[in-house]
């Protein structure tokens, strides 16, 4: 704890594992991307039924509302750019899966900010109007927090540890004034701290009471926000914690201090498959075939949504990804013989797990990796909760599922297991 | 998503690779007498692995290959060829494939191969495999080791619970440098699938196989056989899931009483 920069906390982890997929994206400035088309995706939202409020082939301003939850129409979608409804999606038992937006004109929606500044109730209503409120996600469960809670205390996400990430500090620190407006904003919605989260350097914003610096350093997952919650401020299924990632902070910032939806994010783009790694300045739910375009080495690179580790093919950049990663079609074996005869062995269809020491090395909780990844396998509901997977959401295991043999994605599995939980209490 | 570096067919590579490291020193000291035993096991092995994916409608898996090299490496010599077929029989569809294959049970074949085998037939010899043997079994298990596919854990909590309870025992204990023992540490004891899956389990789980088998070992004279080393194995293993769930019941605790106090702040 210091002095005058108030309340700080520094924790460094051990376990982890950072894995080299190449050169991440440097410094310079963020690129601003010519996307053609955004999407809003309905996977993006666990929990969230989304209706849309415009008709296909309707203008839409920026900030203009897209889409409402069903379970509480106070919670509201809106546009990241101003444009049209090209199509909506729906899939199973008619959901929306997407609503695609074409980009191309310049409303904006201006939005009033004076009764925020100063009433709490106000601001929850701004952020919900503007999609702000999208931006947290709850643990337990990863879902949109209801507009009349309230949480232990707010985990501000200004790391970034994932491979081929950029550095947040970055593009962060010339942020600093939103940054600060948004996160004395968060102070309103909570009783409890708030913590910012950064890696060791100069603060990012000026700690206050309540506001908390936490410098987290150490390998992969450090960065991510479960880590760093259940180090600082663990959840549980009587203690609800929000999370909400630094640049929808200063968005939220910026919204306060002009009136406007900031809609685009600085995102990350890099992978063998393009030629150099870069910042860019994409609208939320970029198409990812816009932003790689001009710098793939090859057309026909696979586009990852999120890092080489948890990120998955897409057509567009999911809500919580800041990041963009370009594979190469195949990749192409080269080296030392054993790497080509590795390469040329076929690869097993399926298998079990097998309990290896990597796991627990590489999982920086106090929760039991193995017995979790074996309750997640089989669906095992009661047991994956008593091992503490309430305090998790997909990313965390993200590096499991790279370590683990059996090819089965556990993030998947936890979703499965955390949406059959929330049923189980809703009911 | 990226793929993992492991799946289950590098992982049946690389513990074969570290079984033949101490099988070629065994053919270079016994000469061709083993390639009968080692063909026969092999064929039986890939045969009942084709025959459970064909009824189970999955895929061809090749564990199998370990399990035969590992089988013939330990088997004593004398042993009639109808005994290790009838006994490596049991032990891969009873102890592995009635699962649903390797990692869905809790025993390794091998294991039960031989426990049969000793349980069942009269008269089997102890094996005898001289140094080199015991060298390569160093060698391929501290490959292993190095690749992570053994756990450190186990071997150290092994050896610590061994040696010291051996040191103690009035009169001493014969050599624990035998091949019959680095081998079965590196592929039977330390077998993630028999073990304990957690790290405090794993020392435990070391611990008791050391433990059990100077237990077992008590009146063996020279040299410690076979017998105690796969008793010793057999009777960990079935208690791995058991120290197992008692760690997942501390941490449980430990996290409850975490929870309470609340984190680093407030």
């Amino acid at each position: 704890m210091s002095g005058h920069h108030g309340p700080t906390v520094r924790i460094s982890l051990r376990k982890g594992r950072d894995l080299d997929f190449g050169a991440a994206p440097g410094g310079g400035p963020a690129v601003p991307a010519k996307v053609g088309a955004v999407a809003l995706l309905g996977a993006d939202y666990p929990g969230a039924l989304l209706d849309p409020q415009v008709a296909e082939g309707e203008a839409v301003r920026l900030g203009q509302v897209l889409c409402r939850d069903r379970h509480d129409p106070r919670i509201a979608f809106v546009a990241p750019v101003a444009g049209r409804v090209r199509h909506t999606r729906r899939g199973k038992r008619r959901r929306l899966e997407a609503l695609i937006l074409e980009t191309g004109s310049d409303g904006v929606v201006k939005f009033d900010t004076v009764a925020a500044q100063s009433d709490a109730a106000a601001l929850r209503a701004l952020m919900l109007d503007s999609g702000a409120w999208t931006g947290f996600r709850t643990r337990p469960f990863g879902h949109i927090p209801g507009p009349d809670t309230q949480p232990a205390a707010i985990f501000v996400t200004a790391t970034d540890t994932n491979p081929l990430a950029a550095d947040p500090l970055v593009f962060l620190t010339p942020q600093r004034a939103p940054l600060q407006a948004g996160l004395d904003a968060l102070l309103r919605l909570t009783a409890g701290p708030v913590y910012l989260c950064q890696p060791a350097g100069p603060p990012l914003a000026e700690a206050r009471d309540r506001l908390v610096i936490a410098e987290i350093t150490g390998p992969h997952p450090a960065g991510n926000a479960g880590t760093q919650m259940h180090h600082v401020f663990p959840a549980s299924a009587d203690r609800n914690l929000w999370q909400i990632g630094a640049q929808d902070v200063a968005a939220l910032g910026h919204l306060l201090r002009t009136g406007t939806v900031q809609g685009t994010r600085v995102v990350a783009v890099a992978g063998d498959g393009l030629r150099a790694p870069g910042l860019c300045l994409a609208p939320l739910g970029a198409d990812l075939a816009d932003l790689t375009r001009d710098h793939l080495i090859t057309p026909g690179a696979t586009l990852l949504s999120g890092a080489p580790l948890g990120g998955r093919t897409a057509q567009y950049l999911r809500r919580h990804d800041m990041q963009v990663t370009a594979l190469r079609p195949s990749e192409t074996p080269s080296g030392p013989f054993w790497r080509r005869f590795l390469h040329a062995l076929p690869r097993a269809r399926d298998g079990a797990m097998i309990p290896r020491e990597a796991y627990d090395a590489a999982f920086p909780f106090a929760i039991l990796p193995a017995p979790l990844m074996r309750a997640l396998a089989v669906g095992d509901v009661e047991t994956a909760e008593r091992l503490g997977c309430l305090e998790l959401l997909e990313e965390d295991m993200a590096l499991l599922t790279w370590l683990c043999p059996s090819g089965l994605d556990y993030g998947i599995l936890l979703r499965h297991v955390l949406d059959r939980l929330a049923e189980e209490r809703s009911a | 998503m990226t793929r993992p570096v492991w799946d289950a067919n590098r992982l049946t590579l690389a513990l074969a690779a570290g079984a033949a490291i101490p099988l070629a020193a065994r053919i270079a000291e016994t000469g061709a007498a083993l390639v009968p035993a080692l063909g026969l096991a092999l064929a039986l092995a890939l045969v009942w692995q084709a025959v459970f994916s064909r009824a189970r409608c999955r895929p061809m898996a090749w564990d199998g290959v370990v399990t035969a090299l590992v089988f013939v490496l330990l088997v004593p010599d004398g042993v009639p060829l109808w005994q290790q077929a009838l006994s490596l029989s049991f032990g891969i569809v009873l102890g592995s494939l009635i699962f649903g294959g390797r990692g869905r049970g809790f025993l390794n074949p091998v294991v039960v191969s031989l426990s049969f085998l000793l349980i069942s037939f009269q008269g089997i010899p102890d094996a005898v495999a001289g140094t080199p043997v015991l060298v390569a079994a160093g060698v391929s298990g501290a490959l292993l080791l190095a690749l992570g596919l053994v756990s450190w854990r186990i071997v150290t909590g092994f050896a610590l619970a061994a040696g010291l309870l051996a040191l103690s025992r009035p009169g001493g204990i014969a050599d624990l440098s035998s091949a019959t023992l680095l081998i079965s540490l590196v592929f039977l004891i330390a077998d993630p699938v028999a073990a304990a899956c957690t790290n405090t389990g794993r020392w435990l789980h070391g611990a008791l196989s050391g433990a059990l088998l100077i237990l077992f070992a008590t009146g063996t004279e020279a040299i410690i056989g076979l017998d105690p080393v796969i008793s010793a194995a057999f009777l960990a293993s079935l208690f791995a899931p058991l120290i197992d769930q008692g760690v997942i019941w501390r941490n449980t605790r430990l996290r409850a009483r975490r929870q309470i106090r609340g984190g680093h702040h407030g």
